[in-house]
């Protein structure tokens, strides 16, 4: 799905409000009909970034390249870029059918491909029509905004940017309003839209689930950097950093000394790991998912420690697991007593070392 | 004894609130009766009558004074509806402390006494050389007026979703197309409640409308003029219709305000 051409490109990118810098020189290029996520948590960012894309914001510094053209000078209403905002922005003196019709009474006959006024307003109940059935809003169309729920709001501010068959949907943390249910469902019908339009989707998020959920590709980004790019599974898997690490997913995250290549240690244990280059005694972190850590036998175990808490999460448990030196979270789906002596052992492959954050 | 001066109190209570109610209320509807009266003096009832109703408008200067009143105040509310409207859509848009210095210099014309205004305001057009009549004293009544629909105006703009004018930009509108698209209707209900309270302040002010003309006379002043000479029962017609009017307008913004609330 995802081409190889580079549709927006920024490059140094820097922005300020009074005196905080909320970005330093982002750099970052977008692909044709790519899904991509900034994701970070409040205040990284992510939003002033999105803005700055749809012509919002003016960026302090760097550049804005939308297929190789600049563009500093070309306001919101001349870029093929629409955005579902965060609360909708819907127009509540208009109803359904007038909201989703907005950008395209705008235009001319021409540019809808039709003659006369008559054709265009057949031509645009068309394609508000077709909107609607995508949606799954058909039958709406003469409601007013405020008879509406959070989620069919939500429906009918992505049919009306869609409907105007932008280069690039960008989207505002778009379901940040809705109970988790909704949020998932709505999270599947958005990635299936976006394979189905082959629109390129800008989305700006603070879940890591939904980011790893729907995106081809990831940004973390914090306090108005890029931490780490890549594809989710890598992102998960590789974290670049102990933030990223943390942000990411549940992770135990620990100091290290690497002692040699492949050979870690940390707790005073050595562990043997598959990472390499480092120098030799180099500080690093080191990140083990919850779920990476195996239950054994006290006897066995590589550490061993006293099964402090036990929650039950569903599909597995959550233990802590003191080991004095340090409290591990241990996801099993077998279960250990609050008080019981355990063992625990990480197997090489699943123990990811970082390099120290200057 | 503690039911007995339970009882006092409220009794004290009911009273007082008669009182108070008297005082409002009572001379305006002595006057009101009086405007029924076929009798010329006060002092005597003869019977009901319409004839000083009739009367009003078979007077020229009360018919002149009519039109007027009522150009002056469709004008004024007209004008200050726009400069109210624009002012605050401007202010909305300007960094917090700029806005909240102009508002507040704007909320100053409303708390100064009409009289300090008129004054200051007469001695601008005579320093002009413009002279007093109905011109000077539309430009006062503007000049009134525009803060009160600013008043008006301002709330609707900050409960607005500040995206709504960004969604517009973003499907295609232009700065100017967006204003009158999308955040002239969202406001529009704080701008009609403005300008029907322009309307109203111009309809009945006397004290400013006095200091700026002297050709040309509202209602408020040809009352004031008829009462110097004697009141006449017409006085009492006249007086009643613009209380009338003016308590109709007044129930309208009133209840439009608090519909907003809901």
């Amino acid at each position: 799905m995802v081409q190889d051409t580079r549709l927006i490109e920024l490059k140094g990118i820097s922005k300020s409000f009074d005196d905080t810098q909320v970005l330093h020189s982002i750099d970052l290029y977008i692909r044709k009909c790519e899904f991509i996520t900034l994701l970070g948590p409040s205040g990284c960012g992510k939003t002033t970034l999105l803005r700055i894309i749809g012509g919002f914001e003016t960026p302090d510094e760097g550049q804005v390249l939308f297929e190789g053209a600049d563009m500093a000078n070309v306001p919101p209403y001349r870029r093929r870029i629409n955005t579902v905002f965060q609360k909708y922005a819907l127009f509540s003196h208009l109803n359904v059918f007038d909201n989703i019709a907005f950008g395209l009474n705008l235009k001319t006959p021409e540019a809808l491909g039709v003659k006369t006024r008559r054709q265009k307003r057949e031509e645009i109940a068309r394609r508000v029509g077709r909107m609607l059935k995508l949606v799954k809003m058909e039958g709406y169309e003469k409601r007013s905004i405020d008879q509406l729920s959070g989620g069919q709001q939500q429906r009918i501010a992505i049919a009306r940017a869609l409907v105007n068959e932008p280069e690039v949907l960008l989207l505002d943390e778009p379901l940040g309003a809705l109970d988790l249910k909704l949020r998932k469902e709505m999270q599947v019908e958005l990635k299936a839209m976006q394979q189905q339009l082959g629109i390129t989707f800008i989305y700006v998020t603070h879940d890591q689930e939904e980011a790893l959920t729907m995106s081809d590709t990831v940004v973390v980004l914090n306090g108005g950097r890029i931490q780490q790019i890549g594809e989710p599974k890598r992102i998960y898997d590789e974290p670049k950093n102990a933030f990223v690490a943390d942000f990411i997913g549940e992770s135990n995250i620990l100091s290290g000394i690497m002692r040699e290549d492949c050979l870690v240690e940390m707790l005073g244990v050595e562990f043997q790991c598959v990472d390499e280059g480092f120098a030799k005694d180099e500080p690093v972190d080191v990140v083990v998912r919850p779920e990476d850590v195996m239950i054994v036998g006290e006897d066995v175990g590589m550490l061993t420690g006293t099964v402090e808490s036990v929650i039950f999460k569903g599909v597995h448990y959550e233990m802590m697991v003191n080991t004095g030196a340090m409290r591990w979270k241990v996801h099993s789906t077998t279960m250990q007593p609050a008080g019981s002596r355990v063992g625990m052992s990480i197997v090489p492959f699943n123990i990811h070392i970082m390099r120290k954050e200057a | 004894m503690v039911r007995k001066s339970r009882g006092a109190v409220k009794a004290f209570k009911w009273t007082y609130l008669a009182l108070v109610l008297a005082f409002l209320y009572v001379p305006i509807a002595v006057m009101i009766a009086l405007s029924f009266n076929a009798s010329v003096s006060r002092a005597e009832w003869t019977g009901f009558t319409f004839d000083w109703y009739a009367k009003l408008f078979e007077s020229d200067a009360i018919l002149a004074a009519l039109e007027v009143t009522i150009e002056v105040a469709l004008a004024a509310t007209a004008v200050s509806t726009v400069l109210g409207t624009l002012g605050a859509i401007g202010m909305h848009a300007m960094k917090k402390g700029w806005a909240s210095l102009l508002l507040n210099l704007s909320y100053l014309p409303m708390t100064t006494p009409d009289i300090v205004t008129g004054v200051s305001l007469m001695l601008m057009f005579i320093f002009m050389k413009i002279p007093l009549g109905k011109g000077t004293m539309l430009m006062a009544h503007i000049a009134f007026d525009t803060p009160y629909v600013l008043f008006a105006v301002m709330p609707r703009l900050k409960q607005m979703n500040p995206n709504l004018y960004e969604a517009a930009l973003d499907l295609g509108c232009h700065p100017l197309k967006a204003l009158y698209k999308v955040i002239l209707p969202e406001i529009l209900p704080g701008v009609v409640t403005g300008a029907l309270l322009a309307f109203t302040m111009s309809l009945d002010d006397f004290v400013i409308s006095y200091f700026t003309s002297s050709t040309d006379q509202n209602l408020s002043m040809v009352v004031y003029s008829a009462a110097r000479r004697g009141v006449e029962p017409t006085m009492y017609a006249l007086s009643t219709l613009m209380f009338l009017v003016i308590l109709a307008l007044l129930l309208i913004v009133n209840r439009r305000s608090s519909l907003e609330k809901m």
